[in-house]
């Protein structure tokens, strides 16, 4: 007989991880706000956690266990997606407002995303890291 | 109650968090274009998960499994942070068999 739990842990991982590094860039590029979001996953991170622990199916509790932990994590990567915005390491929204303001406030602040590219084998400056990913 | 999954969720952030720094010195020292063969080790694991029988060799053997497939499509990123400056870049990598083949195919990025 196969054993499912390690192909359904896989599944939560891989997938939790696809998600929340989707999710965490899209939501925290058009959210004026940043605490909302932080506590609407940290809630359903929580509660994924509270089924999972009281379930007494396997596969539930697994897979459930590693998503709600996987969503208490991308709680905390809204702050620190925020901060490779001020870093100009991922593309700010001028469109939303705080972000508006972090480009006033920080020199740093881009709306280019250097890393839309495939590698060159070569290091780059900042102009060539930029003419890159503008020319064609 | 059931520890099982909150035990396994915990691990799970432990060994992603392990992949942040493979991903990074790997890339350095080896380059992005190892990229299929630790998406196809990853594969093997996860495959062998399925023929053990202790439910938690099985699930973390799942956990690493996902977690090298998921760092091999974030090795191209990387390279191209090094080559920016945003991480130290090394010129003498050590190339996978089959480098010329693997660089005309499109490495993924999710």
């Amino acid at each position: 007989m196969l054993n499912p739990v390690g192909l359904v842990a896989a599944l939560a991982t891989f997938f939790g991880i696809w998600f929340g590094h989707v999710a965490v860039r899209k939501i925290e590029f058009d959210s004026p706000s940043l605490w909302l979001p932080t506590a609407v996953f940290a809630t359903v991170g929580l509660a994924l956690e509270w089924f999972s622990l009281v379930t007494s199916n396997l596969l539930l509790s697994t897979a459930l266990g590693i998503i709600g932990i996987t969503l208490l994590w991308d709680a905390l990567e809204f702050t620190r997606q925020q901060n490779r915005i001020k870093k100009g390491h991922s593309p700010a929204n001028p469109n939303n407002p705080r972000h508006a303001r972090l480009m006033h406030e920080h020199g740093a602040v881009t709306n280019l995303d250097l890393l839309k590219r495939d590698p060159i084998g070569k290091p780059v400056s900042t102009a060539e890291a930029i003419k890159l990913i503008t020319e064609p | 109650m059931n520890f099982f999954g909150l035990t396994l969720g915990i691990l799970t952030l432990l060994i992603i968090g392990l992949g942040f720094v493979w991903v990074i010195r790997g890339e350095r020292y080896f380059g992005y274009l190892w990229w299929p063969y630790v998406m196809g080790f990853g594969e093997v694991l996860i495959v062998i998960s399925l023929f053990i029988s202790s439910i938690w060799t099985s699930a973390l053997l799942g956990i690493l499994g996902a977690s090298l497939i998921w760092g091999s499509t974030e090795l191209k990123e990387q390279a191209v942070r090094a080559e920016i400056g945003w991480y130290p870049f090394n010129d003498k990598k050590i190339l996978p068999p089959l480098a010329k083949i693997i660089e005309k195919w499109k490495a993924p990025h999710l």
